[in-house]
C-alpha cells in the first residue's frame, strides 16, 4: 500500500504540492489524474525518494521515502517520467542490470529476466540492442525494467504517452494482470479514456491538492455528469490541459 | 557491494561498445608518443648537424693558409647570396697579411656578424674558435722557433668536465615524455567519464538509475571505476609504446641513454593508479553538472588545462620546492623525474602524494554522491 500523507513541496516561489493526501491500495489501480503542472510528477518523485517533501510523508509498506528512500524503492517498480534506454546494451542485458540493482543474482536473476521477457512478449527483441527501437518497443523495455524484480508496487508516470493503440492495449493488459496478482498500481495520466478504462479509483489533482477522489462512477455521480471527462472539468473548474 | 559491481560491469560493457570512447582512449596513447618521437627525431638531427659553416670571406687570396685551415675546421666560403632574413657573417682578411705574419706583427682580422642572432650563435662561435686556434698554432710555431716551450704562455689550463651524465641529459628530453605519460590518465578516460555522467543525463536514463534501490555512492564508485579502467588502459598503452617507439629514435647520437626497465614502468603504473582515480573523479564532478555531452566536453577541456599547466609549468620553470613532492599530480611528476634520472625516489614524498591523491579522489567522489541527492543538480531546479 502506498500512503501519501499531507505532502507539501515548493520550488522557489512555486507551490507544487499543497498538503496532498491519498492512498493507493494493493490489488487496485489508482489513477492520478490532473492537468499539466498539477504536481503529478512531483508527487511520484517524492514517493520514489528522488525529491524530499517539505512536510508530510509518503510511505510504501510503511517505509517513509523521505527517511529511507532506498528501503522504499526496494518495494517499488518504477516507470519514470523519462525513460532513456542504454542503446548499446541488448534488452536482456538492460533488464538484467536493473534486476541486479534490485539484488537479484545468478540463476535467480536469469529466471526473473526470462519471466518478464516472456510476460511482455519481447523474446524477439531480447537480444537486440535498443538503438532504433520504436516508441512501443521502448515502452515494453521500460516496463520490463520496472517489473523484473516482481515489485509489490508499481508506479507509472504517464505510461501511455506516445503509444499507438496496440501498444496501449498491451500496457493495459499488463497492468490488469499485475492487479490480479495483488500489485498496488499507481499511475499518473491526463488522458481521460485511459483512466476511465483502467482505474479502480481516481484521485483528481489540481494545483497540488486533491480536488476529488473516488471510483470513476462516483466522480460522475458526484458532479451529476454522465461522462468522466465532464465530471473532471467540473471538478477542477477548467478544461485547460486535458486530453480527451 | 553487489550493486557497485553491477554498475561497474554494466558501465564497462556499455563503454567498451562505444567506439568513440575506445578510440579516444587508444588514440592519445597511440599517436602521442609517435608524434613526440618524430619531433625528437628532428630535434636530434638538428643538434648533431655538423654541416659546414658558410660565411663570406673577404680577401681570401691574402691568406690562403688560413682559409685552408678554416676549411679543415668546417668553416668555408659561402657560394651563394645570404638570405634576406639573415645577417651575413663576414670575415675580412687584410692585404698586408703575408707581410705582417712574416714580420711577426699582429694582423687585424675583422669578423662582422650579429651576435644577438640566436640562430647564428653556434656558427659565429665556430668561426671565432677556428680563428683562435689558428692564432694559437702560429704562436706555438714562433715560440718553438725561438727555443721556447709553447707551454710557458699557457700557465693555466682549464679542464672542462661535463658533469651532465647520460641519464640527466636524457631527463631533459624525457621530461616532456613524462608530462605526456601523466596526462594520458587525464585524456584516456575522459570520453567515458563524460558519457556515463552527462551522457546518461542527456539520454534521459539518469532519473531511472537514481530511482533504483542503491546508494548514490555505489553509482558514483561504479562509474568512477569504469572511467578509471579506461584511463589506466591508456596509461598502460603509453607506458608500453613509449619505449618501443623511442627505440627508433637515435637518442644515442646526442649521448642519451634511455633505459626503461620493466621495474620502473611497473612502479610508474602503480603511481598512476591513484592519479587516474583522481582524474576521473574530477571529470565526473564537472560532467555531472553539465546538461549534455557537448557542455561537459567544453567544461572538461578547460579542466584539462590544470594538469597540463601544473606538469608543464613545473617542467619548464624548473620549479624546485619540497612541497611539490607531496601534492597530487606534482608528486607523481617528481617521482617520475627521479626514476628517469636514475636518482633515488623520495619515498616519503611519493607515498604521501599517493595517499593525498587517493584521499582527494575519494573526497571528490563523496561530494559527487551527495550532489546526486540534490534536487537542484539532478533536475536542474
Amino acid at each position: 500500500m502506498i500512503n501519501v500523507d499531507a505532502l507539501t513541496k515548493s520550488f522557489k516561489n512555486v507551490q507544487a504540492l499543497d498538503s496532498l493526501s491519498f492512498q493507493a491500495k494493493d490489488g487496485e489501480i489508482t489513477g492520478l489524474l490532473g492537468p499539466n503542472g498539477a504536481g503529478k510528477t512531483t508527487c511520484l518523485r517524492i514517493i520514489y525518494g528522488l525529491l524530499q517533501s517539505d512536510t508530510g510523508k509518503a510511505e510504501i509498506e510503511g517505509v517513509d521515502a523521505n527517511i529511507n528512500p532506498i528501503g522504499a524503492r526496494r518495494n517499488l517498480g518504477i516507470f519514470p517520467d523519462k525513460f532513456g534506454l542504454y542503446e548499446r546494451l541488448t534488452v536482456r542485458e538492460q533488464v538484467a542490470y536493473f534486476a541486479g540493482l534490485h539484488g537479484l543474482k545468478g540463476k535467480e536473476q536469469k529466471t526473473a529476466v526470462e519471466k518478464v521477457i516472456e510476460k511482455l512478449d519481447i523474446a524477439e527483441l531480447a537480444d537486440r540492442r535498443t538503438a532504433g527501437f520504436s516508441q512501443g518497443q521502448r515502452m515494453k523495455v521500460a516496463l520490463a525494467q520496472a517489473l523484473v524484480h516482481s515489485p509489490k508496487h508499481l508506479i507509472l508516470d504517464e505510461p501511455s504517452r506516445g503509444l499507438d493503440v496496440m501498444s496501449t492495449r498491451i500496457l493495459r493488459d499488463v497492468l490488469r494482470e499485475q492487479r490480479a496478482q495483488g500489485t498496488c498500481i499507481l499511475f499518473s495520466s491526463h488522458v481521460m479514456q485511459e483512466v476511465a478504462a483502467l482505474c479502480d479509483r481516481v484521485v483528481v489533482m489540481a494545483n497540488g491538492k486533491v480536488a476529488a477522489e473516488g471510483t470513476p462512477q462516483e466522480l460522475c455521480d458526484m458532479t451529476g455528469e454522465p461522462q468522466l471527462e465532464d465530471a473532471f472539468v467540473k471538478i477542477i473548474g477548467t478544461d485547460e490541459g486535458i486530453a480527451a | 557491494m553487489s550493486a557497485l559491481t553491477s554498475v561497474w560491469k554494466k558501465e564497462f560493457r556499455d563503454a567498451i561498445r562505444d567506439k568513440r570512447s575506445v578510440l579516444a582512449a587508444m588514440s592519445y596513447a597511440f599517436f602521442g608518443p609517435m608524434l613526440m618521437a618524430v619531433a625528437f627525431f628532428f630535434l636530434i638531427t638538428q643538434l648533431t648537424d655538423q654541416a659546414d659553416v658558410e660565411i663570406t670571406i673577404e680577401g681570401k687570396e691574402n691568406a690562403p693558409q688560413l682559409v685552408e685551415f678554416l676549411g679543415e675546421r668546417g668553416v668555408v666560403a659561402k657560394e651563394g647570396d645570404w638570405a634576406k632574413t639573415e645577417t651575413p657573417i663576414v670575415l675580412t682578411l687584410p692585404e698586408n697579411w703575408q707581410q705582417r705574419i712574416r714580420e711577426a706583427e699582429p694582423v687585424e682580422v675583422t669578423l662582422r656578424a650579429d651576435w644577438s642572432a640566436q640562430k647564428q650563435q653556434t656558427d659565429i662561435k665556430r668561426v671565432e674558435q677556428a680563428v683562435q686556434a689558428y692564432s694559437s698554432q702560429i704562436a706555438a710555431y714562433r715560440l718553438t722557433l725561438r727555443g721556447v716551450d709553447p707551454r710557458v704562455v699557457q700557465p693555466v689550463q682549464l679542464q672542462k668536465q661535463d658533469l651532465a651524465t647520460r641519464g640527466s641529459k636524457a631527463a631533459l628530453i624525457m621530461g616532456s615524455v613524462l608530462v605526456f605519460i601523466i596526462l594520458s590518465v587525464f585524456w584516456s578516460g575522459m570520453n567515458v567519464a563524460i558519457d556515463i555522467s552527462a551522457g546518461e543525463r542527456e539520454r534521459n536514463s539518469l532519473e531511472f538509475l537514481l530511482s533504483q534501490p542503491l546508494s548514490t555512492w555505489d553509482i558514483v564508485t561504479g562509474k568512477a571505476l569504469t572511467a578509471t579502467s579506461f584511463s589506466l588502459f591508456g596509461a598502460i598503452l603509453s607506458l608500453v609504446l613509449i619505449p618501443i617507439i623511442f627505440a627508433y629514435v637515435p637518442l644515442h647520437e646526442i649521448g642519451m641513454n634511455v633505459n626503461f626497465s620493466v621495474g620502473m614502468m611497473l612502479l610508474m603504473f602503480i603511481l598512476l593508479i591513484p592519479l587516474a582515480l583522481f582524474a576521473t573523479a574530477l571529470q565526473l564532478f564537472v560532467s555531472f553538472r553539465a546538461k549534455n555531452f557537448k557542455e561537459a566536453q567544453t567544461y572538461i577541456s578547460f579542466l584539462l588545462i590544470i594538469p597540463m599547466a601544473a606538469s608543464f609549468g613545473v617542467e619548464f620553470a624548473r620549479l624546485k620546492n619540497p612541497i611539490l613532492y607531496y601534492l597530487p599530480l606534482t608528486g607523481q611528476h617528481q617521482a617520475f623525474l627521479s626514476l628517469i634520472r636514475g636518482e633515488s625516489v623520495n619515498v616519503m614524498g611519493t607515498v604521501i602524494s599517493a595517499i593525498a591523491t587517493l584521499a582527494a579522489a575519494l573526497l571528490l567522489m563523496k561530494y559527487i554522491a551527495r550532489m546526486l541527492k540534490s534536487e537542484k543538480i539532478v533536475f536542474g531546479l
